[in-house]
């Protein structure tokens, strides 16, 4: 059972400080993201139910990938492969989607693509999807359930009002909700036997991409603008004897839900 | 089973100055560090003092992120509602190579971090080491994080001044309250010009105060504001014991309260954001309050090994910690040589200290803690000494007296007594 776990590493957002309204990232760690961990998990959990199969974490980001990978690798991942050249920063969500197609197809073999439903900072789910149509295979998307049954999967999705049973027949790509596992922590001994399994490191050449495609140059989108909302101070003042300044304090806060439950 | 050459419990100053002396050994090194990244949770005032420990690192100080130079001093003495303060202003100071520099741990021991890890040593944190691993005859063979045993040819304790790893080896046993205080800071942004303007100061240029006196409350302890960059460090110590035996009984956070509103300081921070709020305990026991540096397998190292030092005019603790981890890397080199990690071995680390300008000092300094400890030295003398400011500088109605006349006025009730003879002969010590 050969697993391949589509991971993206973001700000912590947590650590994000609003400057003047715009964030600043500067200084925020970069982490995995949420439900990218959930994939991750999933596909060591599946590992571990088969009895055997290989692991193999692949992600596109900044030069700290090679730091951070080794977070996959210590919770169960046995390998990665980075797209880490300069050459593909800026890249939105269709560059992402191309290059991680281009580097399955040269991965070559594998059973099950995971993913997270998707990623933390924006959300925008597209990668998934499109990385399954780029492969043209079956893709099962906001999973919260995932059973293998010989060589087949049968999911149960999140819709809105209700749950969806699905089956597909295997290879599949399977972007994976919140709700579907508990990520666990890798012990201080994964992590150091993490340094010691394989990474390789691929350029757009080596996945046949040209410099067109990749990166900013390869992106359809550009980002204007990115702000946080507007900070609306009500600019309410109490006036009047202390005690009846507390008063009213206390009523307004417990009114806005603050205080008191 | 998991194997390492080293295992050094802490990124702190102490644990990655040992690293960084042992990486190019070629040794497999751990150092485990159970914050978020080393610096999350070390705290300090504060500023180091750089001869001391600029050629143990040689190609470190170039690119550090240290933050300013300092050119100005001030000692400030605090009354109740006024204040004397002495200010040094120095060329010297302000010549490189600098001898001190303002520091933010939080970017600082990051930064360090990330060094030791490029030269190849493990730093790992989030990694919290719950025990050691103790064998029968006492020799201390690796940690015990996660439930998982890694095992060492030596561990360092660098886990700082309450070390759980030195007293789990048996070489410091129970801790006296009144060898610590605790220490809580603030750290308020303020733009670069406005920090400029505010001090006096230009380019990287930076000032160092501390303040003793009624900000705390007739509590051993004092007050420091410290220049950085883009912020200004301000924050206060006080001695536990002391705290213990405040009747009525205060909350520690309210001492920096009243003290940001001390018109002193108020008008230093005005408009400041506050970006980190930190408490920490420190060391204040000097040469009365050290464990034992060394057992078979172990090193102890900073302030675990409580290598810190209040000299009044000065606060001494990172040089330190730097200084013991260069010489604990020294010491597991001999100790590799001959393959023996035993206690006999190890002790060319005492040895090390011993001869260096950590111990030298702490013995110089053995009397401080008589003098930080006088009750007097917070609550009497500043309020005289202020007193007697306040009434040479006043004009009243009255025709001004002698000079003479006011001084002997002020200091008669309070001073020509036994108390302060003893205290003018415990300042002598120092």
């Amino acid at each position: 059972m050969n697993i391949i776990v589509c991971m993206k590493q973001i700000p912590d957002l947590q650590q994000i400080r609003i400057k003047e309204r715009k964030p600043i990232l500067e200084g925020a760690p970069l982490i995995f993201g949420d439900m990218d961990k959930n994939a991750l998990e999933e596909a060591v959990r599946i590992k571990e139910k088969v009895g055997e199969g290989k692991i193999m974490a692949l992600a596109l980001g900044p030069a700290k990938l090679k730091d951070g990978i080794k977070e996959a690798l210590a919770i169960g991942a046995d390998e990665a492969v980075l797209l880490m050249d300069p050459a593909f920063t800026g890249s939105d969500s269709v560059a992402t989607a191309r290059a991680l197609a281009k580097a399955i197809q040269k991965i070559g073999e594998y059973d099950l693509i995971l993913c997270g439903e998707g990623s933390t900072d924006n959300y925008s789910g597209q990668v998934g999807p499109r990385l399954a149509e780029m492969l043209d295979l079956p893709q099962i998307t906001y999973v919260r359930e995932l059973e293998i049954k010989d060589s087949k999967i049968q999911a149960v999705r999140n819709m809105e009002e209700s749950f969806e049973v699905v089956e597909a027949e295997l290879p599949a790509l399977v972007t994976v909700a919140a709700e579907i596992n508990q990520p666990r922590l890798a012990s201080l001994r994964q992590i150091l036997q993490a340094a010691r399994k394989p990474v390789q490191t691929w350029t757009p050449a080596d996945i046949g991409l040209a410099e067109e495609e990749v990166g900013e140059k390869g992106t359809a989108v550009e980002v204007l603008s990115n702000l946080a909302p507007e900070e609306e101070r009500k600019q309410v003042i109490f006036t009047g004897e202390l005690d009846e300044m507390v008063g009213n304090l206390v009523d307004a806060l417990t009114k806005e839900g603050v205080l008191g439950r | 089973m998991e194997k390492m050459d080293v295992v050094i419990v802490g990124a702190g100053l102490a644990g990655l100055a040992t690293a960084y002396c042992l990486a190019d050994e070629n040794l497999e090194i751990l150092v485990a560090e159970k914050g978020d990244f080393p610096g999350s949770k070390n705290v300090t005032g504060g500023r180091i003092y750089l001869n001391p420990v600029r050629d143990l690192f040689p190609d470190l100080w170039d690119e550090a992120p240290l933050e300013r130079h300092v050119v100005r001093e001030k000692l400030t003495m605090m009354a109740e509602t006024s204040s004397t303060t002495v200010e040094l202003r120095s060329d010297r100071f302000d010549q490189e190579p600098y001898h001190s520099f303002t520091i933010l741990r939080a970017k600082f021991d990051r930064w360090f971090g990330d060094k030791v890890a490029e030269k190849g040593a493990f730093v790992i944190p989030k990694s919290k080491v719950d025990d050691l691993v103790v064998f029968q005859d006492g020799r201390v063979a690796g940690i015990v994080a996660d439930g998982d045993e890694i095992y060492a040819d030596v561990v360092v304790a660098a886990d700082g001044v309450l070390s759980l790893m030195a007293e789990k080896a048996g070489l410091r046993k129970g801790q006296e309250p009144k060898h610590y205080a605790v220490s809580i800071k603030e750290v308020i942004e303020l733009p670069r010009q406005t920090i400029e303007d505010r001090f006096n100061l230009e380019g990287d240029q930076g000032l160092a105060q501390l303040f003793f006196g009624a900000l705390t409350q007739g509590m051993m302890g004092g007050g420091f504001l410290y220049t950085n960059l883009e912020s200004i460090s301000l924050g206060l110590v006080v001695g536990i014991e002391a705290l213990m035996e405040k009747e009525p009984k205060l909350e520690v956070h309210q001492l920096i309260e009243d003290f940001k509103q001390r018109p002193e300081i108020r008008v230093l921070i005005e408009g400041g954001e506050v970006v980190e709020y930190s408490a920490h305990v420190v060391t204040e026991g000097g040469i009365h309050a050290m464990p034992k540096l060394f057992g078979d397998g172990i090193l102890v190292v900073g302030d675990a090994a409580g290598f810190g030092l209040n000299m009044l005019m000065t606060v001494r603790g990172m040089e330190y910690a730097l200084a013991s981890g260069a010489m604990a890397a020294q010491a597991i080199k001999r100790a590799r040589e001959q393959n023996d990690f035993s206690a006999s071995t190890l002790s060319y680390y005492e040895q090390l200290v011993k001869d260096s300008f950590i111990y030298k000092e702490l013995q110089t300094f053995s009397n401080v803690l008589n003098v930080l400890e006088n009750p007097r030295l917070v609550n009497l003398y500043p309020q005289v000494f202020c007193g007697l400011f306040e009434e040479l500088m006043w004009i009243d109605e009255q025709p001004k007296q002698k000079l003479s006349t006011t001084v002997l006025q002020e200091l008669r009730g309070n001073f020509l007594n036994m108390d302060t003879v003893r205290d003018a002969l415990s300042f002598l010590k120092i």
